[in-house]
């Protein structure tokens, strides 16, 4: 019985094994690629070693003259580091309010943003164009930062997390003389790091992937980012396999590797806070 | 007695009234920025759907239109294509989706060696670029991709699936599954962590074999975050410009143009402002009408 349960498991494993490479196997044809020169790319069977290795594709996309990834890649850097930066003051300020605060109105108000989570972003691209337009940051990366830093869903994770802090805590903070203020940078926002931390790496991976932002609220090509340029670069070299893969991972690379690191806030975050995509 | 205490509430005492004034500066500027870029938006996606906007930066000459764009909607067979095609998405999207991330997550929980690594595996796709993908893809599927070669080489004439007429669009779908079953795999993963230990064992005390231990035990006990999945899914499903732009541009020909791409080439190319937007709202209610449904269905399912 017991050497039948660990063939069993064996087998699930190898199974599942499978599955898992299905899933990674796209991610290693781009590295292995990348470093391939581009008429070997498509010869079959793959191989995983490029031979010759060659690093001129990834040369190439930041010296093509035509495609500026060096720009893109410092705009997409410092949009996110802001979307980040932001994000975490603003929403966890906000959940406190929501949270540690008794005002009056307060559960009425968070109905309301609650409710506002049933609205597809779909709906909002044409208004939004309009507001960013007549505040002036059409064209620039506010469009994409300030939208994403109201994101009803993440005051909501937060705010769960701060009601789970005792509120015996902030009651001995506030006699001895504490202001909310104090309490939230001293107490409450130390405490739900773990929170704040899944949150970040979230609101990184949505800030950086993000497609359709950028691809309606920015125009100057200077000031474009990754995930459009990407784009634009595959559609303009369609033939050449090896510069494309190595844009690719290009674009991947700084995703890969925070997962890569942080893979357990990543999933333990989705189990335990519930992220949704 | 009542009266007392309508008096005691509303005269409220100076912390009290103190700490109402913190509360609201606390939470004001993120009800300003929340009004500015969702609230307001959304008011007005409603307005401009009934009035006969074109160029988006053209607002004089407003003029109320009544339903005018909605019934041009409905009449046009192009924009009811694209609203089919939406719905032939999500009927491959999302029943995949469920079963397969349920499925994964039920074998994982079972006891599989190197769980973590392998749980990894398959979160992985869904944290990438999907516009990197989509490159990445266009060539693993395309002419001479090595998928084709292989099949070739076993002498089958495999098709280019992306550039198919028929199959693009389930194979868009099944990119898009790829991409977000690992957020529903852990989710589930989750959930099936809390379900009782005692619970199972007892079960297969009474002699339930391992299949009816997950129809009976398992399915009913996690309910309650299926149903929430099955929601932000079929929400999903509908939200695929990315995928679908990235992989296939709408193409080719009509066949993967869906709404969302339609809404935005309708805003964007064609300039129909108010047009498009009257579309968005129809998927506004869409979706509203399916989570309503769903949210009245669930008392017969979901077990709290």
């Amino acid at each position: 019985m017991e050497m039948k349960n660990k063939i069993i498991k064996g087998v699930t494993t190898l199974v599942l094994l499978a599955v898992g490479l299905v899933c990674i196997f796209p991610f290693i044809f781009m590295v292995s690629s990348s470093f391939k020169l581009s008429g070997d790319v498509m010869k079959f069977p793959f191989t995983l070693i490029p031979d010759p290795f060659t690093l001129d594709n990834i040369k190439g996309l930041f010296t093509n003259g035509i495609y500026n990834f060096q720009k893109w890649y410092v705009n997409t850097i410092v949009m996110t580091a802001l979307t980040i930066g932001i994000k975490i003051f603003f929403v966890s300020f906000t959940a406190y309010g929501f949270s540690k605060i008794k005002f009056k109105g307060r559960d009425a108000i968070f109905l309301v943003l609650l409710s506002a989570m049933m609205i597809p972003s779909d709906i909002m691209i044409l208004p939004r164009y309009m507001i960013f337009k007549n505040l002036h940051i059409l064209d620039t990366m506010w469009a994409l930062i300030l939208p994403s830093c109201v994101d009803v869903y993440f005051v909501f994770l937060l705010r769960q997390s701060f009601i789970s802090i005792p509120e015996s805590i902030s009651e001995a903070a506030k006699i001895d003389g504490c202001s909310h203020f104090a309490i939230y940078r001293k107490i409450v926002f130390p405490l739900a790091k773990p929170a704040i931390a899944t949150m970040s790496l979230f609101s990184f991976v949505w800030a950086w992937n993000d497609y359709m932002g950028p691809y309606l609220y920015i125009n100057t090509m200077d000031k474009q980012m990754l995930s459009v340029g990407v784009k634009l670069f595959s559609s303009g070299l369609t033939q050449d396999y090896g510069a494309q893969m190595a844009a690719a991972t290009v674009v991947l690379l700084p995703i890969l590797i925070a997962f890569l690191f942080c893979q357990r806030f990543f999933i333990e975050g989705v189990a335990s806070t519930g992220v949704k995509g | 007695m009542k009266k007392k205490n309508r008096a005691v509430k509303t005269k409220m005492t100076k912390a009290e009234k103190k700490e109402t004034l913190t509360g609201y500066l606390f939470v004001a500027p993120y009800l300003i920025f929340f009004l500015i870029f969702t609230g307001i938006p959304f008011l007005v996606a409603i307005g401009l759907s009934f009035v006969n906007v074109k160029y988006i930066t053209q607002l004089d000459n407003l003029k109320f239109v009544g339903l005018r764009n909605f019934e041009k909607i409905f009449a046009s067979k192009e924009i009811m294509q694209s609203l089919w095609r939406t719905f032939e998405y999500s009927l491959v999207y999302v029943p995949l989706i469920m079963i397969v991330g349920f499925g994964l997550a039920v074998i994982l929980n079972k006891g599989v060696y190197l769980k973590n690594t392998l749980r990894s595996m398959m979160f992985l796709p869904y944290v990438s670029n999907m516009v990197a993908v989509a490159v990445i893809f266009k060539v693993l599927l395309g002419t001479n991709g090595p998928l084709v070669q292989g099949l070739r080489s076993l002498g089958f004439d495999p098709p280019i699936l992306l550039q198919d007429i028929k199959l693009a669009l389930p194979t868009v779908a099944v990119i898009a599954v790829w991409k977000s079953v690992g957020l529903n795999m852990v989710t589930y993963l989750g959930a099936l962590q809390d379900v009782p230990k005692e619970l199972l064992e007892a079960a297969q005390i009474d002699g339930a074999n391992r299949w009816q231990r997950v129809r009976h035990v398992i399915i009913p006990m996690i309910s309650p975050t299926t149903f929430f999945l099955l929601i932000s899914s079929i929400t999903g499903s509908l939200q695929n410009f990315t995928v679908i732009q990235s992989l296939t541009d709408g193409g080719p020909g009509q066949a993967t143009t869906v709404m969302s791409v339609n809404i935005v080439r309708t805003a964007f190319s064609k300039y129909e402002t108010s047009l498009a937007s009257a579309m968005a709202l129809i998927m506004f209610v869409i979706v509203m009408a399916i989570t309503l449904i769903q949210w009245r269905g669930q008392k017969k399912w979901v077990n709290y």
